[in-house]
């Protein structure tokens, strides 16, 4: 017996398993960080629940998770859009981002902060940045390497 | 604070008599009467509404009952929105009683967050909390608190204990002598 073609077999329940995921990326004023707000839905334009956006969360980030879940991922009103979105919490943001700031400036490197933030908090929630955007060239400045 | 006591105790009891009504395609066993309620403006509609859910609930099917949700002439009302805002964007030139319409079906996806539980108001209560807090003492004041002092203002809001909220709410109303105020003052503003 031939194993079945995965693409055929795929097919059969791509309808239900695929996700059409929308991000956002704000700026909290009060937080001082970027903060990202994302929408998932089915292709039958179903929305995915609290419940199903927190079991969609990558296996490496679960037990982070499941720790305190109310303060990692919730529903919250767009501030500009005033529609639910997915709001991956800002709170925490400042620890990692500076440890690893601190590391950069100590080699003299320069640093995109939108993308080292994006590379370390997308994965989370589904959204894995490509390498090409680690080359990304960032603004030359002879003063950075002072600072 | 305590001078302005007063003033904190007429804003935590501040009511809006309001009347809900069925949505008149909510499919019944017998007819639904009106259900009349005096809403706190500091708290939630989902954290308020047990009883308007059980008095409609009780002429209902079971299959007919989904997520509950409120409606003011034909908007949707955002429960994560304090009541008396609430009252105050939509109806405060309207005479009283406020009339809120309920439903049970057609939940609006695209313009209400869901509140499945009391844990989703708990968490959306305190993040806004902390945000404030982050703007008046760079979270200093409720990073320090433990878990059970924030059990206890979300407690407080949740049974209507003035007493019990303000213990911990003073400490996060405070600034510390050195400093002439807080960093920030939180405010929000709605249109």
């Amino acid at each position: 017996q031939e194993p079945p073609d995965d693409s055929e077999a795929a097919g059969v329940r791509s309808a239900e398993e695929v996700i059409r995921y929308e991000y956002h990326v704000l700026y909290s004023s009060s937080y001082q960080v970027p903060v990202l707000y994302f929408r998932a839905c089915f292709l039958d334009g179903r929305p995915l629940t609290l419940d199903e956006i927190w079991g969609s969360v990558h296996a490496s980030y679960q037990a982070r998770l499941q720790e305190g879940p109310w303060d990692t991922i919730t529903q919250q009103e767009h501030p500009i859009l005033g529609q639910p979105f997915f709001v991956l919490h800002p709170c925490r943001t400042n620890e990692f981002i500076s440890a690893v700031l601190r590391g950069s400036q100590g080699q003299h490197r320069q640093t995109n902060y939108i993308t080292l933030w994006l590379s370390t908090v997308g994965p989370v929630v589904g959204l894995n940045l490509p390498l090409s955007y680690a080359k990304l060239a960032p603004e030359q400045s002879t003063d950075a390497d002072l600072l | 604070m305590t001078d302005d006591k007063d003033v904190l105790r007429d804003v935590w009891f501040g009511r809006i008599p309001t009347c809900f009504t069925l949505y008149q395609d909510e499919i019944t066993e017998r007819e639904a009467e009106p259900y009349y309620l005096l809403l706190p403006r500091i708290s939630y509609l989902t954290l308020v509404t047990d009883k308007v859910k059980k008095h409609f609930q009780k002429v209902m099917r079971q299959e007919e009952v989904s997520e509950i949700w409120f409606e003011y002439e034909g908007t949707p009302l955002k429960w994560h929105y304090p009541i008396g805002l609430l009252f105050d964007l939509h109806a405060s030139n309207t005479a009283l009683p406020w009339s809120i319409t309920v439903h049970f079906k057609n939940f609006p996806e695209k313009d209400l967050l869901h509140c499945h539980s009391k844990d989703v108001i708990e968490a959306h209560f305190m993040a806004c909390i902390k945000e404030a807090d982050a703007l008046k003492h760079k979270s200093q004041v409720i990073n320090e608190m433990q878990k059970k002092d924030h059990k206890q203002l979300w407690m407080g809001l949740q049974n209507d204990k003035f007493e019990q909220f303000w213990a911990i709410n003073r400490k996060l109303m405070e600034y510390p002598p050195e400093e002439n105020g807080f960093r920030y003052i939180p405010f929000r503003i709605y249109q």
